[in-house]
């Protein structure tokens, strides 16, 4: 497995098939007796804009802190997770739980919602 | 049977689809300064969008990527970044126009300045959006579409020579206005050549299902569709040649564009213009800012289908909310729709490379195309296509911007 060409930018899809995210980076870990391994993904903006430019990972937080879910730390998702490695990433985790939908829950909340005919996303 | 239905559907979207305000104005303002001289403008631009629509369903069919997602898996973030950087910003002045071009046609038919139908017009775009399916906008625009064929007996009316009109389909070079000509040109193949059409068309394959046994169908929609378009454009340019060139009007106000219906039809021409030009800049205006919205959600990795209920996938209803109010801010301030549409259509000419070269790459890769991969043909058909557009439009827009 090429981790840029396989992994990298790679959609994400959950136990229950639903769209997470798509792969923003890898934390690799490098042990002082183990082999260099990845430990965890890494999705959300400030990873994925500071891949573009330094500065706009750091824009990318702050606008975090200002507006939205304002989550304090990234969403990592341990590699062990992975079940398959294909044209998309399918992960043994619910999306909702680790964080993934954070943005996508607040917008429903917050503006989808309060328009008329927006529906209720936690109608299933 | 079910499929010679979609097939039926397909090519009414493709010819409800293809005509918009870009195409009529450019066609017209082609035929209006040059006579048929400028048809091969529009016959290139329709052969490129063939191929390019034909490998956009077949990528979706095979690989169930739409271009989007593929783009951001193939070449990376940043390289992606570029690309939405790029292709929002031109498809966003397209949206403008087309709004614009809603705005005009009310504003012929009521009397009550465009400005005023800016917020209206973008608030209807919005709730069918809102409310509607995936099925309703592609089949209901383009039905109601169907009326520019209106366009074509308008052309037949007029008698023309077919002979000098067969001339203009082999590209010749005028005796002067060199930098209009081309300029006019690069705008028939940005008008053409569409590539929100291209992202609208393969994220429609994925909202349809489409698998491996829809690639014949798709080769036949693609063919028959973009061709029964591209002689829509082909007889607004005849139309404008006959009704405008020999009483030398150039056509700058989009009121004096109804002429070349009214001179074949002199009785009901108007409000076939009208409604033509109404529907049209409707079904384009759905598809420009759909593929806005899926270019943010396909890119990102949000939920996203037309479908699903707004709260269902909520970022990408948020996207296609605020694109299409934006985009009525500049009309609201009266910025002429048809200045817009012009500029827009070159840029989009300028940026083809920018859409299709990437494109190209991921139509010739194997992990996501198989044994379905482009062949030499489509490839050097759309590249040599490709390289005329963007040496054209280097060239020809300073000189337009120069000479005003």
């Amino acid at each position: 497995m090429k981790l840029v060409r396989d992994v990298l930018d790679k959609k994400l899809i959950d136990r229950e098939h639903c769209d997470m995210s798509r792969v923003s980076g890898l934390v690799m870990r490098v042990g002082e007796r183990s082999q260099p391994h990845i430990s965890h993904i890494l999705i959300g903006g400030p990873t994925l804009w500071t891949r573009v430019h330094p500065a706009l990972g750091r824009l990318s937080t702050r606008l975090a802190q200002l507006w939205g879910p304002k989550r304090k730390d990234l969403v990592r998702i341990p590699w062990s997770r992975v079940m398959t490695v294909g044209k998309d990433i399918k992960l043994d985790v619910k999306a909702r739980d680790i964080g993934a939908l954070d943005w996508e829950i607040w917008i429903a909340q917050h503006i989808i919602e309060r328009i008329p005919g927006g529906g209720n996303k936690e109608e299933e | 049977m079910k499929k010679i239905l979609q097939i039926t559907l397909g090519i009414i979207t493709s010819v409800g689809g293809f005509l918009e305000i870009g195409s009529v104005t450019t066609a017209a303002q082609a035929g209006a300064s040059f006579g048929y001289q400028l048809l091969w403008a529009i016959l290139l631009g329709t052969i490129c969008l063939i191929f390019l629509v034909e490998m956009s369903g077949r990528l979706a069919a095979v690989s169930k990527h739409t271009i989007v997602d593929a783009t951001r898996e193939r070449f990376g973030f940043p390289f992606y970044a570029i690309v939405m950087l790029g292709m929002v910003l031109v498809a966003f002045m397209v949206l403008v126009a087309e709004l614009g071009g809603i705005g005009l046609s009310l504003q012929i038919l009521s009397g009550l300045g465009f400005p005023w139908w800016a917020i209206p017009v973008s608030f209807v775009v919005w709730l069918l959006m809102w409310k509607g399916t995936f099925g309703l906008i592609e089949n209901g625009a383009s039905l109601l579409g169907l009326v520019t064929i209106s366009f074509v007996v308008a052309a037949v009316k007029m008698h023309p020579d077919w002979g000098s009109a067969g001339h203009g389909l082999l590209p010749t070079m005028p005796g002067d206005q060199k930098a209009k000509y081309g300029f006019i040109a690069v705008s028939i193949l940005g008008a053409s050549i569409s590539p929100y059409l291209m992202y609208f068309y393969s994220s429609g394959a994925i909202e349809d299902k489409w698998d491996e046994s829809y690639i014949p169908m798709n080769r036949i929609i693609a063919g028959f569709g973009m061709t029964f378009g591209g002689l829509l454009s082909m007889a607004v340019l005849v139309a404008a040649a006959l009704a405008f060139q020999p009483r030398g009007i150039d056509i700058d106000k989009f009121e004096q564009a109804a002429l070349l219906m009214t001179s074949a039809l002199p009785k009901w021409g108007f409000y076939f213009f009208a409604f033509s030009m109404l529907f049209a800049c409707l079904g384009a205006a759905l598809e420009v800012s759909l593929a806005i919205a899926y270019f943010f959600a396909q890119g990102f990795g949000w939920n996203w289908s037309e479908d699903l209920e707004p709260s269902k996938d909520a970022r990408f209803s948020f996207a296609y909310t605020i694109i299409i109010f934006l985009a009525a801010i500049p009309l609201l301030f009266g910025v002429d729709p048809i200045k817009v549409t012009l500029m827009s259509m070159a840029l989009t000419a300028a940026t083809l490379p920018l859409a299709i070269v990437p494109f190209l790459f991921l139509m010739n890769d194997p992990i996501y195309l198989g044994e379905h991969r482009n062949g030499w043909v489509s490839n050097s058909v759309v590249a040599i296509i490709i390289l005329i557009s963007f040496v054209l439009s280097v060239i020809s827009i300073p000189l337009q911007i120069i000479g005003g």
